[in-house]
């Protein structure tokens, strides 16, 4: 009898497990990295934006694949002025939030103005306050430290209250501080999701007034109620997040409920291990899994009697790498530039900028094996360090790629010759882990040192730490960076990598001031073409310049079980796939088949 | 009795006061560079290092440090967990009763096996029996942990499609986000039966067996081998001999007499290994997707998240001081000459 039972015990344990398939309306996605925060004004990372762009909305977004064609969502329509410095928006008027409250103009300026105020270092707020406040984007209590007078915070608040108006309940108002063609698009980011105010402030959120604004500049939003509850109008409301899983369902009060989403659950599921990710996806027991590299979706993915690989050359992403060339190295105590001086033992500081060298450098770097030892022979090369996608990108500039000749011709005319008879030695680190420096590391060592015996490059492994500090200290010659998109302007890359004031580029002492004419042009006028134009020229530019290059792209991949499509699929693609999106495609547009 | 549970007792703070001084002074081994590099994972950010350094106060010295953060825990703030985006408290209210409950359903097969195997082997001493539990011991001694997830993972669950992973199917995990579902204990297994939901009950039961048997495989080998020896050595001993002499029944004198003493020995062992199972089985945690507190203090450890991993070295500390208070106590209910004063 008791042997009967355990048989009964262990045939039930099993045979209610036998392949679960995830029901018709449930999706379940399996990814690592955890969300960061749910407050749309917090959350600056893919995975939260993942979850933010289906619970929230925003007032305009991305159509479809494109990421330079628009359509409205809590807006209907919007003008800007001609002196390009005011936006007006006409707000949709039967919007509801997840708590019922309706949206009106009030929530639009609460959500704006509360990402101003608070604004917190590590959020998306800076972009916003550089368009409509200033103060180099940092919230008050960064600006002025501990030194601000109450005079000095009158008029910072002031300017935050005054860059977002209501006109009337659907009627809102944006005013720049300057002409900025990125702004509209700005507003397409998760971090300007439209929130509720009512339901914000009667949970102990910024109380919209002036009274409470400066307790909460610079405030981690991770402490505060926001950070895991929803307040937004998205298809789908927030059921639970705790740290890890997110669950969510579909908003009955939806607005554009006529397109019912046919998901009416999605569990977007943290599982960091691969393998396990793998083995779910085998068991039916997830629509879409995160498989990190190629050679594990080549080897264990395709086959797989229940999955799908989906990929395309277009699908390059929203974000740009490039090798940098330091054109102010620290000289002091600096090993990686051995004697200092252009003696064969070393370099000088200012050893890039010379453009022979960098063109040398250019012309020894080889393409195709990155393409082939980095990317498994799966990525696109690029003409400039911008997306593709984006505005302006021109797929007609010349493409450096390795040439000995052409290589020993510059480095022959680097400083009037005498750098090809003294030769040199420097440094190029990476942080260990690191394969995409570490192999521009090591091709450009490989080119370079069979041109000349006097040329000697060291390639370095360094501890991350050790590797910031350099890179914060300006020791590093030359060094891999990349950057992801915050919004789809191509000056979001173009001033970053090529402006003598950008992110990347100031580091590196890059200045040119022809080029800091043509971006500052580019990001003063509106007219899309007028922009490529202008954008395209900093491309040519560049390409003669050489202050960076771009590295190869790799193109994207999808891993879905085989019934999940979306809608407003490209012909000929189960899925859509917008780079500006987190999770490549909406909740809503999930169609099991 | 009484009195020695008390003073026990009264040790534990000192011990967690002094755990907690190590982990910072640990800390502050490490450069604040180094501590601000591990918030650092993009290059959008690699200019923050010195923002960073500042807003948590990464530059400051041990006692400063310390005081920073014992002020909030003396005010029951145990702080913000950069891992788990949450408060401390928030995160271990949740993992403590998972890992628990994975730690005691594999603690229990894994000491009855123990103890059954270890006993057979003895009283088979050399024999076929002996010979085969033995090499089965050193098989399940030698394999790596996750090897023998991994073996599960990919075959039964994958292969076969048995069991899940995870602590609950998805559709329960709908079910219970957006039903009125109490988590009293934070064990599914009995919050199914406390909720009248023994599909519950069930369910967390067979996403147990997974990961319960893989520690299983590798853990009883440990149990068996001590209890083999030990009873051996009771079996030994002149009391055996007398009871045999007297006429004992064979199983009364091995089960009632010797093995009740061979106990002791087990008793000792697997008090802390029950401590360190529920603290520290980061592999299998990570393998099956059971979000326990392994997983959670191995991140901790790796990004230097101090919050976490001071709660997390302080409540290990609490559960093996109380573990081994509770071994104490185990040992006079087994062995009634131990008294303590």
């Amino acid at each position: 009898m008791k042997k009967h039972l355990l048989k009964i015990l262990a045939l039930g344990l099993v045979g209610s497990m036998a392949f679960a398939a995830t029901g018709p309306d449930t999706y379940v996605q399996m990814t690592y990295g955890e969300v960061d925060s749910l407050d749309p004004a917090q959350a600056y990372d893919t995975a939260s934006g993942a979850i933010l762009e289906n619970i929230y909305e925003t007032l305009y977004t991305y159509k479809g694949e494109s990421i330079t064609e628009y359509e409205p969502v809590l807006a209907t329509d919007y003008s800007i002025s001609d002196d390009g410095k005011t936006y007006t928006f006409k707000l949709r008027r039967d919007v509801l939030f997840h708590s019922g409250n309706r949206m009106t103009c009030r929530d639009v300026e609460y959500s704006i103005e509360r990402l101003l105020v608070t604004n917190p270092g590590d959020s998306a707020g800076w972009f916003y306050a550089e368009s409509l406040i200033g103060y180099d984007g940092v919230n008050a209590k960064d600006y002025f430290g501990d030194g601000a007078s109450q005079a000095d915070l009158d008029k910072y608040w002031q300017a935050i209250d005054d860059s977002v108006q209501c006109v009337d309940d659907y009627t809102v108002q944006f005013h720049l501080i300057k002409k900025d063609p990125s702004f509209f698009v700005k507003l397409m980011y998760t971090a300007s999701s439209i929130l509720d105010s009512k339901y914000a402030i009667e949970n102990g959120e910024w109380s919209g007034t002036k009274a409470d604004w400066y307790d909460w500049a610079g405030k981690d939003l991770r402490e505060g109620f926001l950070h895991n509850h929803d307040a937004g109008t998205g298809a789908f409301k927030l059921v639970k997040w705790a740290g890890k899983d997110v669950i969510a369902e579909r908003f009955i009060g939806y607005w554009d409920y006529a397109n019912k989403p046919q998901m009416k659950t999605v569990i977007i599921k943290v599982v960091d291990e691969q393998a396990t990710r793998i083995q779910a996806l085998k068991a039916g027991d997830a629509d879409r899994i995160t498989v990190n590299d190629r050679a594990t979706l080549e080897t264990q993915i395709r086959g797989m009697a229940n999955a799908k690989v989906l990929e395309s050359d277009k699908w390059l992403g929203a974000a740009a790498s490039a090798v940098f060339f330091n054109q102010k190295i620290a000289a002091q105590d600096n090993p990686m530039i051995g004697s200092g001086q252009l003696d064969g033992n070393g370099i000088p500081a200012d050893f890039f900028t010379d453009v022979n060298v960098r063109k040398a450098f250019a012309y020894s770097f080889d393409q195709d094996a990155i393409i082939q030892d980095v990317y498994l022979g799966k990525a696109v090369p690029l003409t400039m360090a911008l997306p593709p996608s984006f505005l302006g990108y021109d797929p007609n500039i010349p493409i450096y790629n390795v040439d000995p000749d052409k290589a020993e011709e510059y480095f022959k005319k680097a400083y009037g010759g005498k750098l090809w008879e003294t030769g040199f030695t420097m440094t190029i680190a990476y942080n260990s882990g690191n394969t995409t420096r570490q192999t521009v590391a090591e091709i450009l060592k490989q080119n370079i040192e069979a041109l000349n015996p006097k040329f000697k490059i060291n390639v370095k492994a360094m501890p991350w730490p050790q590797f910031l500090a350099a890179y914060k200290n300006g020791q590093l010659p030359a060094l891999v960076l990349g950057w992801g998109a915050d919004y789809a302007d191509p000056d979001n890359f173009i001033y970053v990598f090529y402006h003598s004031n950008g992110y990347f580029a100031k580091k590196v002492g890059y200045a040119n001031p022809e080029m800091d004419k043509l971006i500052e042009e580019a990001r003063s006028i509106t007219d899309p073409a007028k922009r490529a134009a202008l954008y395209s020229k900093v491309g040519r530019l560049a390409y003669e310049d050489v202050p960076v290059l771009p590295l190869p792209r790799p193109t994207g991949w999808m891993v879905l079980a085989k019934n999940v499509y979306t809608k407003g699929a490209p012909a000929g693609m189960d899925v859509y796939n917008n780079p500006m999106r987190s999770g490549s495609f909406l909740w809503k547009d999930i169609i099991k088949k | 009795m009484l009195n020695y549970i008390i003073r026990r007792a009264l040790q534990i703070p000192l011990v967690l006061f002094v755990l907690s001084l190590i982990i910072v002074g640990l800390m502050q081994l490490l450069s604040p560079q180094q501590r601000a590099a591990a918030f650092i994972t993009s290059d959008k950010q690699i200019e923050h290092l010195d923002q960073i350094i500042e807003k948590y106060h990464l530059d400051e010295g041990f006692i400063v440090q310390y005081k920073l953060w014992a002020k909030e825990v003396l005010h029951g703030n145990l702080g913000f967990s950069r891992i788990s985006k949450e408060p401390v408290t928030a995160t271990v209210r949740k993992k403590l009763p998972a890992s628990t409950e994975l730690a005691l359903s594999a603690f229990i097969p894994i000491v009855l096996m123990g103890i059954w195997l270890g006993t057979l082997a003895a009283t088979h001493r050399d024999g076929l029996l002996d010979q085969v539990l033995r090499v089965v011991a050193i098989i399940g001694w030698s394999l790596p942990t996750f090897v023998v997830a991994i073996w599960l993972v990919a075959w039964v669950y994958g292969g076969l499609g048995w069991f899940g992973i995870g602590r609950l199917p998805n559709s329960l995990l709908i079910d219970l986000a957006t039903g009125n579902f109490h988590p009293h204990t934070g064990m599914f297994t009995i919050d199914g039966i406390l909720n009248g939901r023994l599909d519950v009950t069930w369910a967390a039961l067979v996403r147990l067996v997974l990961p319960a048997t893989a520690l299983v495989i590798v853990v009883s080998a440990g149990i068996m081998r001590v209890m083999r020896s030990s009873m051996l050595d009771e079996l030994g001993k002149d009391y055996v001999r007398t009871a045999r002499a007297k006429g004992l029944p064979e199983g009364r004198v091995v089960y009632k007499h010797a093995r009740r003493n061979a106990l002791i020995p087990v008793i000792t062992m697997a008090g802390p290994m029950l401590g360190r199972m529920i603290g520290g089985i980061v592999v299998i945690e990570l393998i099956f997707n059971f979000p326990g507190l392994g997983e959670w203090a191995a991140k901790a450890a790796l990004q230097l998240d101090m919050n976490t991993l001071l709660a997390f070295v302080l409540l290990i500390g609490l559960i093996m001081a109380t573990v081994n208070l509770l071994v104490d106590i185990a040992y006079v209910v087994v062995d009634p000459r131990i008294r303590y004063e």
